[in-house]
C-alpha cells in the first residue's frame, strides 16, 4: 500500500517534509542469505509532526529509523533528511554535509548506547560533540564544559542530582533520562526514538513518552513502539509496518481495531 | 545439531592428536633413553646449591650491593614499562580495526590497517634478550640498552593487546555519536577510548609484572641489577650469595605481583585471556562487584579501596621520574646509533643474507619447537595441579573444597596456599638462564635441560594465572554439587575442570607462543636450537647470518602463532 497521507491536522506554519523515503528497499546480507528488511517503502513526515511507528518485531522499524538518521544507506530508493535528498538519482552528499545533517537529528536508542564508565555530565555533553572541535571535546573530559546547560537539561528530566554519577551505575530508567538529556543538549530539529519504552514498566513508559513529547515541542518526532495504546495516546499519526512494508499510514483518530489486529496477526498473508 | 557436535568432537580430537605427536617427537629429540642425560658428577655441586638455600649470605656490605641491584632492576622495569606503554598506546590505536573503520572507512583504510598490524609483528616476534644483545652491539654498554630492550618488544605486544581491547569494546556508543554527526576522531577519543580505559590500565599493570621478570633476565647479559649480581655469584660458585639474590628477586616480584593483583582486582580487572577473548568481561565485572559487595559492604572499606588506588597512582607518578633519574640514561647514544646502523646496513642486504639460509637451520628450528612443546607441556600440567591449592577460594575454610567442619584460623589449606604460592613465585621470579645453568650441574647440555628451565619458569607464571582463573569461578554450581554430597575430587572433575579447562588450555597455548620466543634465553647458555646459533652469531658479529636466523625465527613464530590460534579455537 503506497499512501502518502497528509494528516488533516493543524500543523506549524512551515510544513516542510522533514523526513521522507521514496521507493526505499533495504537488503542485509547475513552469512550467505540476504534479508529484505524494507520493501519499496515511501513515506513523508512533515516538520512538527508527532508520528508513531508500530509493528511486530522484525517488521523493519529499526532499519527505517537507521535510514532516517543516516547510519544505513538504502539498497534502492532515496532518502530525504531535513530537505536533503540522497540515493538513487541524487548526487551523494559529502561526509561533512552528512555530519551536519546528522547533528540536527537526535536519536534515542532502546539500549541507550551511553558510554558506561564516563560520568553523566560527559554523556550529556556528548550532545555538543557535533559542534565542538577535538581539543574542546578532550579538554571537556578533564574539565567539564558548559556544566550549566547539562545541569539544566538533567533537572528538566528530574535527575539533576546525578550530574557527577558514573553512568553505568545508574538504573535503566535513569540512563534513559541521561540519553534524553543528551538529545536535549544536542538540540536537534528531529528526534528519532527506537523503542524507547521497550525495557521499562507501564508507568515509566508513560513518563518517558510525556518527556519525549515535551522535548518534541517545535520539533519533529518519530518514535517506534510496540504498544499501540501509547501510540494512540501520544502521537498524531500512526504508521503500521509489517514484514518490511507499510500496512497503513493514518491519523490516529482514523486507525481502526481491524487494522491493528491485522498488523500483529502473523498468520495472515503478506499485505501485497 | 547432532552433526554439529560431531564436527566439534573431531576438531578438538585432531588438536589433541597433533599435540601428542608433537610431544612424542620432542621427547624423541631429547634422546631420552638413547644417550646419557644425567651428569652424576655434579651431585656434590647440587648438594651445595640446595644446602645454601637455608643460609643465604647476609653480610652487611653484600646486602647493600643487593639492595642497590634490586632498585636498579625495579627501575629498569618501571622505565621499560613506561616507554612500552607509550609505544603501545599509539601503536594500539593504529593497529585497531575500529580506528581505521571510523577514520578511513573503505578498502584503503583496511589495507593500511593490515600493513601496520603486520609491521608490528616483527618487533614482537624477537625476544627482549635478542633485542638487548642487538642494542648492546649498536649502542654500547649503557642502561638505555636495557630500557629499550624492554620497551621495543613489549611496546609491540602492548600495541597488539591494546588494539584487541579497543576492537572488543562495544561500539554502539561510538556508532550513536557518529550517527548524530560527530566527527569520527572526536567520537573515538570521547566515546570509545574511555570505555576501553579500565582494561587498558589493568593490562598495563600485568605488563609491568612481565617487565620486572624481563629486567632480571636482561641483567644476565650485563644490563645490571639483580640478574647480573646473581650471574656473578653463580660463576664464582658462591651459593650463599646466589640464594640472597634469589630471595631478593622473590621479594621484589612477590610485592609487585601482590600490589598489581590487588589494584587490578579493585579496578575491575579481568584475566589476560579475557582481555584477549573479551567474552566474560561483563561476567568478571559482575564478579568483582559481587565480591566488593560481600566483602566491602561498609563504606569504610570502599573508602580504603579508593585510598589504596589513589595512593598507588600517586606512587607511580613519583616513581617514574625517579627511576629514569636513577638509571642516568644516555639518550645521545640513540642519536649516535644511526652511524653504526649505517655501517650495519650493508651487512644485512639481500645478497649478503640470502646465501646464509641453509638446510642446517631446519634441525635447529625443529629443536626450538621441540623445546617449547616439552616446556609448556610440563609447565601446563604442573600449573593446573598447583592452581587449586594456590587459589584462595578452594581449600581455605569456607572455600568450595574445604571440609565442612573446618573453621580454624590456620589449617592445611593455609599451609598449602602459602607453600604453593611461594613455590610458584620462586619459579617465575628466578630468570630462566640462571635456572638452566643450575640444571646443567646435573645434566648434560641439550634441549632437555633448556626445556626444563623454561618449564619451571612458565610453570610459575601459568600456575598463578590459573589460580586467578579458579578464583574467578562462579561458585554457585560448585555449592550445588557440594550440597548433594560430592567429594572434593568429584567437584574438581564435575564442576571446576569442565568450566575452567578450556580457559586453562587457552592460557597454555598462549604461553606456548611466548615459550617459543623464550627458547632464545636458554639458548644463551647452550641449551640448543636457534637461540644458541643466534647468540653465537651475535658474539662473532656475523650480522648477515643473524639476519637469516632471525628471519627463520620470525617465520617460525608466525607458524606457531597460527597453530596455537587454531588449537585454541578447537578447544573452546
Amino acid at each position: 500500500m503506497d499512501s502518502m497521507h497528509n494528516p488533516a491536522l493543524a500543523l506549524p506554519a512551515l510544513a516542510l517534509p522533514a523526513l521522507a523515503l521514496k521507493e526505499v528497499s533495504c537488503r542485509f546480507k547475513t552469512s550467505g542469505s540476504s534479508v529484505l528488511a524494507l520493501q519499496s517503502v515511501s513515506l513523508q513526515i512533515l516538520a512538527g509532526e508527532r508520528v508513531a511507528l508500530v509493528g511486530p518485531s522484525g517488521a523493519g522499524k529499526s532499519t527505517l529509523l537507521s535510514l532516517l538518521n543516516g547510519s544505513v544507506s538504502p539498497t534502492e530508493g532515496s532518502v530525504c533528511m531535513l530537505g536533503q535528498w540522497q540515493g538513487d538519482t541524487y548526487k551523494t552528499v559529502s561526509n561533512a554535509q552528512r555530519r551536519r545533517l546528522q547533528s540536527r537529528i537526535g536519536t534515542v536508542y532502546q539500549q541507550h548506547h551511553l558510554i558506561g564508565n564516563l560520568s553523566v555530565i560527559h554523556n550529556v555533553n556528548a550532545g555538543h560533540l557535533g559542534r565542538w572541535p577535538l581539543w574542546k571535546a578532550l579538554w571537556s573530559l578533564v574539565w567539564p564544559q558548559q556544566v550549566g546547560v547539562a545541569r539544566q537539561a538533567l533537572t528538566q528530566l528530574g535527575i539533576g542530582d546525578k550530574l557527577q554519577a558514573r553512568t553505568g551505575r545508574l538504573s535503566g530508567g535513569q540512563q534513559q533520562r541521561v540519553a534524553l538529556a543528551r538529545v536535549l543538549v544536542q538540540d536537534p530539529d528531529v528526534i528519532l526514538a527506537d523503542e524507547p519504552v521497550a525495557s521499562v514498566d507501564p508507568a515509566r513508559s508513560h513518563d518517558i513518552m510525556k518527556i519525549l513529547c515535551d522535548l518534541a515541542q517545535n520539533r519533529t518526532l518519530l518514535v517506534s513502539l510496540h504498544d499501540v495504546e501509547l501510540a494512540k495516546t501520544y502521537c498524531d499519526r500512526i504508521i503500521g509496518l509489517r514484514e518490511g512494508c507499510i500496512l497503513f499510514d493514518l491519523p490516529t483518530a482514523v486507525v481502526s481495531e481491524a487494522q491493528l489486529t491485522q498488523l500483529y496477526d502473523l498468520e495472515a498473508s503478506a499485505p501485497y | 545439531m547432532k552433526e554439529f557436535s560431531r564436527f566439534r568432537w573431531q576438531r578438538h580430537h585432531s588438536a589433541l592428536l597433533l599435540w601428542l605427536s608433537l610431544l612424542a617427537g620432542s621427547v624423541w629429540l631429547t634422546g631420552l633413553g638413547r644417550v646419557p642425560l644425567i651428569n652424576w658428577n655434579g651431585r656434590s655441586l647440587i648438594g651445595q646449591f640446595w644446602l645454601a638455600m637455608f643460609h643465604p649470605s647476609l653480610a652487611g656490605d653484600f646486602l647493600g650491593v643487593m639492595a642497590e641491584a634490586t632498585v636498579t632492576t625495579f627501575a629498569f622495569a618501571v622505565c621499560g614499562t613506561t616507554l612500552s606503554l607509550g609505544v603501545g598506546l599509539v601503536g594500539g590505536v593504529l593497529c585497531s580495526r575500529v580506528w581505521w573503520h571510523v577514520w578511513w572507512p573503505g578498502p584503503v583504510g583496511m589495507g593500511l590497517w593490515r600493513g601496520v598490524r603486520g609491521a608490528m609483528a616483527i618487533p614482537r616476534a624477537i625476544h627482549e634478550l635478542i633485542w638487548g644483545l642487538l642494542l648492546l652491539s649498536v649502542l654500547g654498554l649503557d642502561s638505555i640498552v636495557g630500557v629499550l630492550a624492554i620497551a621495543i618488544p613489549f611496546g609491540a605486544i602492548t600495541a597488539k593487546v591494546f588494539a584487541e581491547i579497543l576492537d572488543e569494546t562495544p561500539t554502539e556508543p561510538l556508532a550513536a555519536l557518529i550517527n548524530s554527526g560527530v566527527r569520527p576522531s572526536v567520537a573515538f577519543f570521547y566515546g570509545h577510548f574511555p570505555q576501553a580505559l579500565p582494561n587498558l590500565i589493568s593490562y598495563s599493570f600485568y605488563r609491568f609484572e612481565c617487565s620486572l621478570r624481563a629486567a632480571a633476565v636482561l641483567g644476565v647479559i650485563g644490563a645490571g641489577g639483580l640478574g647480573q649480581q646473581i650471574l656473578i655469584s653463580l660463576n664464582a660458585l658462591r651459593y650463599e650469595e646466589l640464594w640472597t639474590g634469589f630471595y631478593a628477586l622473590m621479594l621484589l616480584n612477590g610485592c609487585v605481583d601482590m600490589w598489581s593483583a590487588r589494584l587490578r582486582r579493585e579496578m575491575g580487572f579481568v584475566g589476560r585471556m579475557e582481555l584477549a577473548s573479551g567474552k566474560s568481561r561483563e561476567k568478571s565485572r559482575a564478579l568483582s562487584r559481587r565480591r566488593g559487595s560481600t566483602l566491602g559492604a561498609t563504606g569504610q572499606r570502599a573508602a580504603g579501596e579508593k585510598i589504596f588506588v589513589m595512593g598507588s597512582l600517586g606512587a607511580i607518578a613519583i616513581a617514574v621520574p625517579l627511576c629514569f633519574a636513577h638509571l642516568q640514561l644516555d639518550w645521545s647514544r640513540v642519536g649516535r646509533a644511526s652511524i653504526l646502523i649505517g655501517e650495519l646496513a650493508p651487512k644485512v642486504s639481500p645478497e649478503r643474507v640470502l646465501p646464509e639460509f641453509s638446510v642446517s637451520l631446519l634441525p635447529l628450528a625443529v629443536q626450538t619447537v621441540a623445546m617449547a612443546v616439552l616446556a609448556i607441556t610440563l609447565a601446563g600440567i604442573g600449573g593446573v595441579v598447583f592452581s587449586f591449592p594456590a587459589a584462595q577460594n578452594f581449600f581455605l575454610p569456607g572455600g568450595v573444597l574445604s571440609s565442612v567442619g573446618e573453621d580454624g584460623r590456620w589449617s592445611f589449606g593455609h599451609v598449602g596456599l602459602v607453600s604453593t604460592r611461594v613455590i610458584l613465585l620462586a619459579a617465575r621470579a628466578i630468570p630462566a638462564p640462571i635456572l638452566a645453568l643450575v640444571i646443567l650441574y646435573g645434566m648434560f647440555p641439550g634441549i632437555l635441560p633448556g626445556a626444563l628451565a623454561l618449564a619451571i619458569h612458565n610453570f610459575g607464571i601459568l600456575g598463578r594465572l590459573m589460580a586467578e582463573v579458579n578464583e574467578n569461578l562462579l561458585e554457585a554450581p560448585l555449592r550445588g554439587l557440594r550440597s548433594l554430597g560430592a567429594t572434593g575430587s568429584g567437584i574438581i572433575f564435575y564442576g571446576i575442570l569442565p568450566t575452567n579447562l578450556a580457559r586453562f588450555l587457552a592460557y597454555i597455548l598462549y604461553r606456548w607462543e611466548v615459550c617459543l620466543r623464550e627458547t632464545v634465553i636458554v639458548g644463551l647458555v647452550g641449551a640448543g636450537g636457534l637461540g644458541r646459533l643466534m647468540t653465537e652469531q651475535l658474539s662473532s658479529f656475523d650480522y648477515s647470518g643473524l639476519a637469516a636466523t632471525l628471519t627463520v625465527f620470525v617465520l617460525l613464530t608466525v607458524a606457531v602463532d597460527f597453530v596455537s590460534g587454531w588449537m585454541r579455537a578447537a578447544v573452546q
